[in-house]
């Protein structure tokens, strides 16, 4: 439904009066997209990444990460966190909850990753992923959370925001969102404090 | 009728306490450093700054077809859009969205665009609790002032002074100052209005044509714990917001946060293609003066803006005048430029020493020094030079085109300054000598210097 359609076409009329030349092309932005980097390369590359947004990321020598989660996860649960899992083989002791705001006292949620892009340590998660294993979850998750757990495949690292678009879902009515560290303010005289409204903490399990 | 203050008047109150303009000019500066370490990490800096500017430019030559297919695309996912041609329609719109939904209490995140249509008052005095969330912003609503800065809103405020509002505010020990325990303390009292809150609403960093999607960028996760909390979620853009596709969107996302703050992208960077399960959104596309903007070439280039901020951290004038000195809700450099045709003090276009930093730092390339000297064009063609320059500039202007006459008051001058003590002649020198020594006279001009060398060095200079 549009509403206002008279001011709709009062602003398209005043835009035909636009001194703005017309012949402006499009640039070409594809030059801009990464050509083959090792995989190897890439994880190193994106560890300086999160490490320089407040992320933190984990990849065991022996490279079960997964193991090492579950491990934690039961660790947590013993010290009485209430734990939240989105990935498939890691059970947590909470329920997706019908609102969206009795997920409030979660101190722990984890979820799986699409991909990260190494250049800014920025992790993309969209609907798909927040609805893999429970259709209803919530989109406030991933903020409303005290400590924030993203499970990425270490296949699934980009080098730069220019090669994002291809590796993005955000299909009709979608939500999808980079998130790159811990929430964090400096607006205090420039003081930088993690935890502002949204997660003190970002762990990312590398499998 | 009442009019505004001048620039240096307003600048005159900031500057009295000048270790306050100093810690001001250092924490800004600071902002201008770490800008300038994140754009030397990514070596296609120009070309990225070269290419936001085309994809700006583009966009806006063909906006009227961007923003039809960006309408069209979100009614395809179900979004409403709504169009405002100025502020009050704009708060209308929102008024009526929020009425309809018997809205008490809206949790706002960071926005220009409903600073700039003054939203807040006008939903207040409707009944509706207006609580902005943003921290800097949080700080200067609890303490009834604008923002000071696009970014950094309440980069004027010392930690104690937040300290002491937060005592009174929100019940903070007496005397606590430290960044770390307030920002926790405003957490708390913040939560509460998240889930209290019965709608949300925030600005638009880009609305992707293509896609019917809204692009919303902070570091604190404000605006998506508001939004993804209640029903019902607004998001307002003016329409320079709107860009073709997610690829173009990109190489401006990667240039915001490094210019606003040195961070190589905000916390989150979240893109809205629809609501929530059972939820409820809505965009309102606001005018509001743009259009105008438009039809003048040069001032037209203003509308590439991102808001980053990187031109206020940078502006020697800004930096040392503090943000509440402009006469308008966006200080600096790009408040001038987007600003100034509404400043009744007829003196903000002068608030700029010329030096083009601004511009050099800019990474959509907006020329902010070409419009702002195009602006004080515009005010002299509408007669509308502030006091003073009136009077003077048309003198000067005589002056400096006759040589005769130049040669004879610069050798007075020169004299002047010799023989008289520079104690009586300081109050002609005006605001310029206040913090200033007046120079050293030399003996002779350049003038008489140039022809003297010139006619010593004949002969010998000219092979080349
Ligand atoms: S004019 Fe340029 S530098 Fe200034 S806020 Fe806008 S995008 Fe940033």
């Amino acid at each position: 439904m549009s509403h206002n359609t008279a001011s709709k076409h009062a602003i398209l009329a005043a835009l035909g009066q636009s001194s703005i030349n017309q012949l402006n092309q499009k640039p070409d932005l594809s030059s801009l997209k990464s050509t083959s980097i090792l995989p190897s390369e890439l994880i190193n590359r994106f560890e300086k990444g999160l490490t320089s947004v407040t992320g933190e990321l984990i990849y065991p020598d022996n490279g079960n990460s997964i193991d090492l989660l579950k491990d934690n996860v039961a660790k947590l649960i013993h010290q009485g966190m209430q734990v939240i899992s989105l990935v498939d083989g890691i059970k947590g002791n909470q329920l997706m909850t019908t609102h969206p705001h009795e997920l409030k006292h979660i101190d722990y949620a984890i979820m799986p990753a699409r991909f990260a892009v190494a250049e800014n340590g920025a992790i993309w998660v969209d609907s798909e992923q927040l609805n893999g294993l429970n259709a209803k979850t919530h989109r406030v998750l991933p903020f409303i959370c005290e400590n924030l757990v993203l499970v990425l495949n270490k296949d699934n690292i980009v080098a730069t925001m220019h090669d994002a678009p291809a590796k993005m879902r955000l299909h009709v009515g979608d939500f999808g969102t980079f998130i790159a560290g811990p929430s964090k303010t400096a607006d205090i005289e420039q003081a930088l404090v993690v935890g502002a409204h949204g997660a003190f903490s970002l762990k990312v399990y590398l499998i | 009728m009442y009019q505004s203050k001048s620039h240096a008047d307003n600048a005159t109150i900031f500057c009295r306490d000048e270790n306050r303009v100093d810690w001001h000019s250092k924490a800004l500066w600071n902002l201008r450093e770490k800008r300038d370490r994140a754009a030397a990490s990514v070596p296609e800096w120009e070309q990225l700054r070269q290419l936001g500017s085309e994809i700006k430019l583009h966009t806006l030559s063909h906006l009227g077809d961007y923003l039809c297919q960006f309408e069209q695309k979100c009614i395809e996912n179900g979004i409403q859009v709504h169009w405002a041609t100025d502020a009050s329609e704009h708060n209308q719109i929102a008024l009526d969205i929020l009425s309809t939904h018997s809205v008490k209490k809206l949790v706002k995140s960071k926005s220009m665009l409903t600073e700039e249509c003054h939203l807040n008052p006008f939903l207040e005095k409707h009944g509706i609790e207006v609580i902005d969330t943003d921290l800097g912003e949080r700080i200067i609503q609890l303490n009834h002032q604008p923002p000071s800065h696009i970014v950094v809103p309440a980069i004027h405020m010392k930690k104690e002074e937040v300290g002491e509002l937060f005592h009174q505010k929100l019940n903070t020990p007496k005397g606590e100052s430290d960044p770390t325990r307030l920002t926790r303390a405003a957490r708390k009292h913040l939560r509460d209005q998240f889930l209290s809150a019965d709608a949300a609403m925030t600005g638009v960093n880009m609305a992707i044509a293509d896609l019917g999607a809204v692009v919303v960028c902070t570091n604190e996760g404000n605006a998506d714990m508001g939004v993804n909390l209640p029903k019902l979620q607004i998001h307002s853009m003016g329409i320079d917001k709107i860009v073709p596709d997610v690829d173009s969107a990109m190489v401006l996302l990667r240039m915001l946060a490094r210019n606003a703050i040195g961070q190589p992208i905000t916390t989150y960077s979240s893109f809205y293609r629809g609501s929530k399960v059972n939820g409820e959104m809505h965009i309102i596309i606001v005018d509001n003066g743009r259009t105008d903007i438009m039809q003048d070439k040069i001032l037209a280039e203003s509308l590439k803006c991102i808001r980053c901020g990187g031109c206020l951290n940078t502006c020697p004038v800004y930096r040392r005048s503090g943000g509440f000195s402009y006469n308008y809700t966006i200080p600096g450099p790009i408040g001038i430029a987007v600003g100034a045709q509404h400043d009744d003090s007829n003196t903000i276009p002068w608030a700029c020493t010329l030096c083009g930093s601004c511009s050099y730092v800019c990474p959509t390339k907006v020329p902010l020094d070409k419009i702002i000297a195009h602006h004080r064009r515009l005010k002299a063609q509408q007669g509308k030079l502030p006091f003073g320059k009136k009077y003077y500039m048309p003198a000067v202007g005589k002056l400096m085109s006759s040589p005769t006459l130049l040669n004879c008051a610069m050798a007075s001058a020169r004299l002047a300054l010799n023989v008289i003590p520079h104690r009586l002649i300081k109050p002609l020198s005006g605001a310029w000598g206040q913090y200033r020594e007046l120079p050293v006279s030399p003996t002779s001009s350049f003038d008489t210097w140039y022809k003297q060398h010139r006619a010593s060095n004949k002969g010998q200079n000219n092979v080349s």
